[in-house]
Formats: structure tokens, sequence, C-alpha cells
């Protein structure tokens, strides 16, 4: 996969400098291809920020014309006009938001920013993200992909958070039998076993964007799903504001991928999985994905990282940065 | 009205179980068998 060249521009913006941006911005600010990282973000901390990468990052300066790829790093809802401005000069855009509403509005930019010579990648933290590499990585497991389920535990930085409480009281989207199903978020309970130490945890349906981005890489899978894990407080409480502060840089979290299929006439079921700090690992993803973008090996267009990456190699420069994925072996 | 307060009392203890059983309930048994492995080699299998 290849094409939307950058054109030799190696500045990257990050907007957004939260738990998931700061991450994402120091994994910019020290790789060879990208000679500046621009900050932008709300109060004091892309100064702060930019004091600690020194002279690779700079702040109070627009994502214009000379910037190759921005990375969207922002609260949910402020992704798709972001997106669009950038589309419209020719910027690679790559978005952590996991908001349905979001992932919804960066697909509908597939024609302008094709039209551009620019890439839109949706979807590029932990979950979505790399659950949606890890869903590829699977499916080239078999020769044929029936079911795709995801479930995830955790959250990262608090606008992370917040966007995770609000899913779980809104209506989830799944792919079943050839049509777009919505159900109640907080049913379907279902046991996800996390890698160790996280174990196995209840998730239950939940506004979750995965399945409208698995669907354009897998468009003959018959059932995709995701689920998030949920504690019984989060389960009563999903529908009132947060009553506690998230926590600022998150703790522990996990993906889990399930892929069903059929392998040399054989009914199997391959399943993958990560634990990692949610803001730590979507930063990684993220910052990878600008960097691939940066260096013209992504396909023009708007598209989830399960449709646009080369999962093994992805995966190898991702476990540079630490983020490693695991497999579950032994079922009988 | 005998008949109705106990039909009403009947439907509040079955929804006050259905509750306490969607609350409390788990979704499923882990497997007794398997584990995980980091994935390794050059095709990361």
């Amino acid at each position: 996969m290849s094409s939307g060249s950058s054109g030799g521009r190696r500045t990257a913006g990050v907007l957004g400098v939260g738990a998931t941006g700061a991450r994402a911005a120091r994994q910019l600010a020290s790789a060879d291809t990208v000679d500046a990282v621009v900050l932008g973000g709300q109060g004091d901390r892309p100064v702060a920020l930019q004091r600690s990468l020194g002279s690779a990052a700079r702040i109070g300066e627009p994502i214009g014309p000379a910037t190759g790829v921005v990375v969207l790093a922002g609260p949910a809802g402020t992704h798709v006009e972001a997106a669009r401005r950038a589309v419209d000069l020719g910027i690679h855009v790559v978005s952590t938001s996991d908001a349905v509403g979001d992932v919804e509005g960066l697909l509908d930019l597939d024609a302008r920013a094709t039209a551009n010579g620019a890439c839109v990648v949706v979807g590029a933290g932990f979950s979505p993200g790399l659950s949606c590499v890890l869903a590829r990585h699977l499916a080239d497991w078999v020769d044929r992909v029936d079911e795709i389920h995801l479930s995830r535990f955790g959250t990262g930085g608090p606008a992370c958070a917040r966007q995770h409480h609000r899913a779980l009281a809104a209506r989830a989207i799944d792919w079943r039998d050839g049509d777009w199903v919505r159900r109640r978020g907080g049913s379907g309970r279902e046991l996800s076993v996390f890698p160790d130490p996280v174990g196995s945890l209840d998730c239950y349906r939940a506004a979750l964007p995965d399945a409208l981005l698995l669907h354009p890489a897998f468009p003959d899978a018959s059932r995709i799903t995701a689920r998030q894990a949920a504690n019984r407080r989060q389960r009563m409480l999903a529908f009132l504001p947060m009553l506690r502060r998230p926590h600022p840089e998150g703790r522990i979290g996990a993906i889990r991928v399930e892929v069903r299929g059929e392998r040399g006439g054989e009914m199997v079921c391959e399943v993958a999985g990560a634990i990692d700090r949610p803001a730590v690992a979507a930063g990684a993803v993220a910052g990878l994905a600008a960097r691939w973008a940066l260096a013209g090996r992504f396909e023009p267009g708007a598209a989830g990282l399960a449709g646009r990456v080369e999962p093994v190699p992805f995966l190898t420069e991702l476990s540079e940065f630490g983020v490693r994925a695991a497999v579950f072996v032994g079922v009988t | 009205m005998t008949l109705l307060r106990r039909a009403i009392a009947a439907l509040g203890v079955a929804a006050m179980i259905a509750a306490g059983l969607r609350i409390r309930g788990t979704g499923g048994t882990p497997p007794q068998t398997g584990g995980w492995r980091e994935l390794r080699g050059p095709d990361l299998r």
C-alpha cells in the first residue's frame, strides 16, 4: 500500500495534547522522518510539552500547507471540522477519536480526501486502532472471515474516560447479517478474557465505532460487534454525568479481538489481545500512523487502520515502542 | 382488590429478583484451559 505522499513535508501537527496527544507528539518529535512538531491545544499543556520536547516542538503556529500530517487528539466532537480543514489543504490526518459521530463524519470525508490526495486515518488509538490492526492480522490467518468481536477495558485521559462513560449509556451499533443493528448500551453481557493480569471481565454493548471501521475492511463478515468492560457502578450510573473526576493519565487497559472464520475447510476461532495504559498505546499507534502517512504508506481517502496497514510491519514497529500484542492459545 | 394487590406484589418481587440477577449475574465462564502468549517470530504468530 502506498501513494498519498506528503510531498516532502516533514512537519507534523498535534491538536490536543492531553494524555494521548502528548505521547503521539513525543514519538513524532523523536522520529528521524519528522523535522518539527507543531502543538495546539488549550490551557498551558502545549507550553509545558513544548518545554519538555525542546527545539523539536513549536507552539502558536497554525496548521498550514507546510504541515505534512496532523494528529487529532482533542476531545470527541472536535475532529471532523479540524480534519475537513486539513484535508482541504492536502494535509494527511490521523484521528484518535473513538466517538461514533466523529468516526462517521471522518469516513464521510473519503471523497474529499481522495480528491485532495490526503489520507484520513480514522480511529488510530488503542481501540479502535490497535484493535483494528489485530483484527487484520488475525484475518490473514484464516481463509474466510465470518465474524469479528472486539472488547476493551480501561480508558486513557479524562476526555477518553468521559467518552467511555457516555458510550455505555448510548446506543450500540453492530453489523449483523448484512445490516446495521442498533441496540441499547449496557445490554448484551458477555465475559471477555483479556491478557493477564487483567483477566476475565464482563463486557457490554456501548456506542463504539469499531464495527463502522471494520465493516469496509471485511465486507463479507456477517457479524462485527464491539463491547466494553464495565462494573456494576458504571452500568447503574451510566445515564448520569460522571460523578468522579477521571484519572488524569488513565490506568491499565486491555483489548481483545476475536476472529471466527474458516481455514482449510474447518471453522476456527483466533483470539489476540494487548494490555497497556490506553493513552500510552493510543499515542504510540497515532504517532506511528502519522509517520506512515508522512512516508506515503497510506492510500488517499478516509478509512480505519484495518483496511490500510500491513499488520506485521506495523505491529513490529509498534513493539519497538513497548506496545506488544499476544495471542490466546491452547483452548481444547 | 385482594387479588390485584397480590398480583402487584408478585410482579414487584419478580422485578426485584430479575434486577438482582441482571446486576449480579456473570456473562459466562472463563476458559479452563489455554493462556496468552506474546506474538513472536517474523510472522508475529
